[in-house]
């Protein structure tokens, strides 16, 4: 398959700051999960490819065309960023019809196009508002529409799911997935794996500037469930729960915290632990409060992998 | 050309709507507040009336073109670029098929219409008020003609100036105050040629060399340059630092911060 973005030896710089590092990549049709820790490098990398920052060395080119000022070229490409920022007192319907305006569409055009997406991310009804009275959520999809009114074959997308509920993330997965099936080229950043998970198998693993680890999410999978992983369970019975894992071979700590109240159990096999827990709350008569995982998150992962 | 049209109608509706316009609407019909003032006054008072145009004449002068067109001109032309990148909006604009130098005539454009309309209606409603016994008097209209002329070409250039400003420099809006009430109202009086580097040598040109007003002083210059002079000045500045923002903002790479 021919590849729709090219970097080659890509990197930049913040004054001494490392945005990012000698990065080359080739993105083909389908989806592409951008996964990093916060300020691992991934809005720097998007920045790149969309052309709002210059690479201090290397090449990034889309269609074999050159970014930087090259405008012409944003006819096919929608963009989501990821900053909350928009033209506040605009209407949502304002604001994707003036940015359509832009892509030189006629009048009739603009106003279906429009319609079209503001529907697809279920803002019709709020479409004359202005955007200062929009929740978050109404907000995030926002940004998506005016990234897809003009149906771009290129849609780029810094973190798309923040701030949405879990309803408005399976909607716009599910219609990540749509474009993906019609053979565009998504791009998608994330600092949650199983955002990305839920979307695509093609990952790319950033850390700290650099490219970490690219390709099948089932490989990105193994070396995280080879992980420790503590979860944090407050539940009307803690120390019967205890017992029960103590037995179990994929746990290797057990142990409170007193400050929270909280039973803490870490195991190395994150899949085993959670399809057995049901089982034993309902067996034993314990009511749940709070499940949470203090080290669910990417970062901790990376800094396992790199300790590794 | 489509482009700088689009961006055109893109940021009229906006500016329409915003805080910030508003704002200056109501700053720009301060003098017509005042037109009330002086005219109620007149009919009410037993001294000598003075004539509605000599009033007139003072108030573009001292209002609308030692101040008014200054802080408009500044506070629109430094934000064609800076609100974008402040707001963080400015990547909304840039991942469109428009150039960026369509995005700066664009804005440009809009403003400086704006502007012009908010001054343009000021000065006429402070006409009507501060001249309405002698509304039948068709010079006075040459008058007013004339200096609402002088005063959208002063936006022009001004609005261009501060729009290359705007694109240069982060903290725009503290040079632009110094340029305008110091640099402007300074260098203007002084002897020789030196005054011809400020914009409103230009501006003065274009109107009466004399006065009898009571701000007159405010009119003295040593060697005023011809009408042709000035308005060709005036929109080669324009021109000029138009072209200037133009091209940095194509090059310069602005990085919004996280």
């Amino acid at each position: 398959m021919t590849a729709v973005i090219q970097t080659q030896k890509l990197s930049k710089w913040y004054g001494n700051v490392l945005g990012l590092s000698d990065v080359t990549l080739q993105i083909e049709p389908g989806i592409t999960g951008l996964l990093g820790p916060n300020g691992a490098g991934k809005s720097t990398f998007l920045k790149l490819i969309t052309g709002q920052i210059k690479p201090n060395i290397g090449k990034v080119s889309i269609n074999g065309q050159r970014v930087w000022n090259n405008y012409s070229l944003f006819s096919q490409v929608g963009f989501c960023p990821e900053q909350d920022s928009f033209y506040e007192e605009m209407t949502g319907w304002q604001f994707v019809t003036n940015l359509l305006k832009l892509h030189h569409f006629r009048p009739d055009e603009i106003e279906n196009k429009a319609e079209k997406a503001l529907e697809i991310v279920e803002l019709s009804n709020d479409k004359d508002r202005v955007i200062r009275s929009y929740s978050r959520g109404m907000r995030q999809r926002l940004k998506f529409a005016q990234a897809i009114a003009h149906d771009p074959n290129i849609i780029i997308l810094d973190e798309p799911l923040n701030g949405l509920d879990p309803l408005g993330r399976r909607k716009i997965i599910r219609l990540i997935k749509e474009y993906k099936s019609e053979g565009r080229t998504i791009v998608v950043s994330s600092h949650v794996l199983p955002e990305i998970e839920a979307m695509t198998k093609k990952i790319i693993l950033i850390h700290q500037g650099k490219i970490f680890a690219q390709g099948d999410i089932h490989y990105i999978r193994d070396l995280i469930e080879t992980h420790p992983h503590i979860v944090s369970i407050k539940c009307s019975h803690p120390r019967l729960l205890a017992e029960k894992f103590i037995h179990q071979d994929f746990v290797s700590k057990v142990y409170f915290d007193p400050k929270k109240n909280a039973l803490l159990v870490e195991t190395n096999n994150r899949d085993t632990f959670f399809a057995l827990l049901p089982s034993l709350f309902v067996e034993n008569k314990i009511d749940v409060e709070e499940i949470t995982s203090p080290d669910d998150n990417l970062q901790a992962v990376f800094d396992y992998l790199i300790g590794k | 050309m489509r482009s700088v049209k689009d961006v055109i109608s893109f940021f009229f509706v906006l500016t329409k709507k915003v805080r910030k316009t508003k704002i200056f609407f109501f700053l720009s019909f301060l003098p017509v507040f005042m037109a009330f003032i002086v005219k109620f006054s007149q009919i009410f008072s037993l001294s000598r009336n003075i004539e509605g145009i000599y009033i007139f004449n003072n108030m573009i002068m001292a209002f609308y073109m030692q101040f008014l067109i200054l802080i408009l001109a500044l506070f629109y032309g430094t934000s064609v670029s800076s609100e974008e990148l402040e707001g963080k909006t400015l990547t909304y604009l840039t991942t469109r098929p428009v150039s960026k130098s369509a995005i700066i005539i664009g804005k440009y454009i809009s403003y400086t219409v704006l502007t012009i309309i908010m001054t343009t209606l000021g000065v006429v409603f402070s006409f009507l008020v501060l001249n309405l016994n002698d509304l039948h008097e068709l010079y006075l209209y040459k008058i007013l003609l004339r200096d609402v002329a002088v005063l959208g070409l002063g936006l022009m250039c001004y609005t261009a100036f501060f729009t290359f400003v705007g694109t240069i420099l982060k903290r725009s809006i503290m040079f632009g105050l110094i340029f305008s009430f110091g640099w402007e109202n300074v260098i203007q009086y002084f002897p020789g040629s030196t005054q011809k580097f400020t914009i409103v040598h230009y501006l003065k040109s274009l109107l009466p060399s004399s006065s009898t007003g009571r701000f007159s002083f405010l009119l003295f210059r040593l060697e005023p340059s011809s009408t042709g002079i000035a308005i060709f000045m005036l929109v080669l500045i324009s021109t000029v630092f138009l072209a200037l923002a133009c091209l940095l903002f194509t090059f310069k790479e602005y990085i919004l911060e996280d």
